[in-house]
């Protein structure tokens, strides 16, 4: 309960803070910069996720523990939402620094390629009938997708970067300022609990609707002809 | 020798109850009849000791001289006929044979082959493709496929569908063959093929 | 069918334009790969549905070690695929007038991406042949995962057409190292895809 209200009033003060602590940064048109303290937790969040998300598939294949599925599931959904949110508020960023709300730079590609994994994901889970099933292969999906988020992390950058020879965004390391750094860490703890305390309500919920007891449809003894087989 | 244990399994698919607590054991020489009502649970009861389907909850264990095999290698052990079964129909019947000897990794030559088809007198037609095979011919290859590898256990889903007196003679022959070393378990509604077994458990009660 | 009709389609709709010299290498990259990935996604599930379809799978569950069926398959979707590039790389070539300034770069990317291709993709479509809504799901599950390869492929027949060596062809070690790990990591998954 406490942890909940002071994660309220954290996250009030660094939106606060965002606006009127932190001066905004040189070379960036007016206030823009100030995405910073929005845009990349949640991008940072989205990804986090998916690496829990695996490991929890990871968990699940080899205990077959289906709270450990429930887990990789919540931390997919979120990790889908705080994805949307960082797209969003990059686009947003883009149009307002650049002129154009798509650029198609690296940091963007990535985003947009875990956005539509996520969405795989789901799709795959939304087609499998069987709950055993649905389990193992959604695990199975989310492993495959992570062991190719190297390749991407590699491949992207080289490529895109001579593709489209376009300014990079690259605010996450431009040299911060102290009052800066401060109201970014700030708001990356407080997504991080923020997504930390809606992932375990997720959780929670998914967990009690497992342990309830299905009721069992009791199955009409049809007896055509009056006769035991 | 070999074993089989069946420890208080149960299936339910969502919100359908199949079966619930079934126990049984058995030993060389033989053989449980399974039988209920259409949907009762029968050919899903004998695909979990296959190995295809997990259960909801209790287990299955194949044992050879007190050691437990593993899941992954119950198939070596296992012959399996269903009327879900299809076999290939491209290829015909005698090469549907030797593919499956290929690749459970049987020794085998054209002989071996050709009388595993006599036994379940498909002989004349081992070079017919299995799409013109009548469905009583089918069911006889499928029984084929099922011995190549002189399973211990046998799991028989309704063994005498799609055959003639002839062919039941056929099944009647692989049971009691099967009985001298091995165990058996049938899934059927035909008192017929019910009455093989020394044991019968309804899964309709 | 599909390939060719695509071929078709684009040669037709582009070569009558006059594409500015400079965009050419690597827009033909573009499409030429668009071809041979959808073309892929459009055939390759095939071997495992029709198992599902056929019924058979369950006697081949019985039969075979999940290793050998996985090897089995994939070797079938790298044959089909092998055939395809066979026949629509040389005729996209011709058919756009494609200028290549390093042919043995050109076909090792085209050969190694294809590995890729079948080696990233035959996992996927065990997964769907047991699914619902299988043309779309396959291609959406794909995707994805494909993402890394088509760039690096289209980089590096980029790089061959405009005559851009690099030393140790990059973008063809990127595609085999790709396929080594989706075979790998598929070979490992795939008893669990396969045995319930």
């Amino acid at each position: 309960m406490i942890a909940k209200v002071l994660l309220t009033i954290w996250m009030t003060v660094i939106i606060v803070a965002a606006f009127l602590y932190a001066d905004a940064a040189v070379g960036f048109p007016g206030e823009t910069s100030r995405i910073l303290f929005f845009h990349v937790p949640q991008a940072w969040v989205a990804t986090l996720s998916f690496l829990l998300s695996m490991i929890a598939s990871c968990v699940y294949l080899a205990r077959r523990n289906p709270k450990a599925d429930n887990l990789a599931l919540s931390a997919a959904e979120l990790g889908f939402l705080f994805c949307l949110l960082a797209t969003a508020s990059g686009s947003i960023f883009a149009k307002a620094a650049w002129g154009s709300f798509w650029n198609w730079d690296p940091r963007e590609t990535s985003i947009v390629i875990l956005l539509m994994i996520y969405g795989a994901y789901f799709a795959l889970r939304s087609a499998v009938a069987d709950p055993e099933k649905r389990r193992v292969f959604a695990g199975v999906y989310a492993i495959l997708a992570f062991v190719t988020v190297p390749f991407l992390v590699f491949v992207v950058p080289r490529i895109t970067a001579s593709l489209h020879p376009e300014d990079t965004m690259n605010p996450a390391k431009p040299g911060m300022d102290p009052k800066t750094l401060k109201v970014f860490l700030g708001s990356l703890v407080a997504y991080t609990g923020l997504f930390i305390w809606i992932l375990r309500l997720r959780l929670r919920l998914l967990n009690l609707e497992g342990m309830q007891e299905p009721e069992f449809v009791v199955r009409e003894k049809i007896d055509p002809e009056g006769e035991k087989p | 020798m070999y074993s089989l244990e069946v420890i208080n399994l149960s299936k339910h698919y969502t919100e359908t109850l199949l079966f619930k607590d079934i126990s049984f054991e058995m030993h060389p020489g033989e053989v449980m009849a399974i039988t209920g009502w259409n949907g009762s649970g029968k050919s899903t009861l004998l695909r979990i000791i296959a190995g295809l389907v997990r259960p909801s909850s209790g287990k299955v264990e194949m044992s050879i001289q007190g050691e437990s095999i593993p899941k992954e290698l119950r198939r070596r052990f296992v012959g399996m006929v269903a009327p879900a079964f299809s076999l290939y129909e491209e290829l015909t019947a005698l090469e549907n044979l030797e593919f499956f000897c290929k690749v459970r990794g049987i020794a085998h030559n054209r002989e071996s082959s050709l009388q595993m088809m006599e036994r379940v007198g498909l002989a004349e037609n081992a070079h017919k493709f299995c799409r013109n095979y009548s469905s009583g011919m089918k069911q006889r290859l499928k029984l084929a496929q099922a011995l190549i590898h002189n399973p211990p256990l046998l799991l028989l889903d309704e063994p005498g569908c799609n055959l003639d007196s002839k062919g039941m003679k056929v099944v009647e022959s692989i049971i009691s063959k099967q009985r001298q070393w091995g165990m058996t378990v049938i899934a059927s509604n035909e008192k017929r093929e019910v009455d093989y077994g020394d044991r019968v458990i309804n899964l309709s009660e | 069918m599909f390939a060719v009709t695509t071929l078709i389609a684009v040669s037709f709709s582009i070569g009558s334009f006059r594409i500015a010299e400079a965009d050419r290498p690597f827009l033909y990259a573009v499409l030429l790969w668009i071809i041979l990935v959808f073309s892929a996604l459009s055939g390759l599930s095939r071997s495992f549905v029709k198992e599902e379809e056929g019924g058979t799978m369950d006697v081949l569950k019985l039969s075979a070690r999940p290793q050998s069926v996985f090897l089995g398959k994939l070797f079938f979707n790298l044959t089909l695929l092998g055939a395809l590039e066979l026949i629509i790389v040389p005729a996209f070539i011709l058919m756009m007038n494609y200028d290549i300034q390093l042919p043995t770069f050109f076909t090792a990317m085209v050969v190694s991406g294809g590995i890729g291709l079948g080696g990233g993709t035959t996992i996927i479509a065990a997964m769907i042949a047991q699914a619902s809504a299988r043309g779309a799901l396959f291609s959406v599950l794909s995707f994805p995962l494909l993402l890394p390869l088509m760039i690096t492929a289209i980089k590096g027949c980029e790089k061959a057409a405009v005559g851009a060596n690099s030393p140790g062809w990059p973008e063809v070690r990127i595609a085999v190292a790709y396929a080594i790990v989706m075979i790998v990591m598929s070979l490992l998954l795939f008893p669990l895809i396969w045995e319930e």
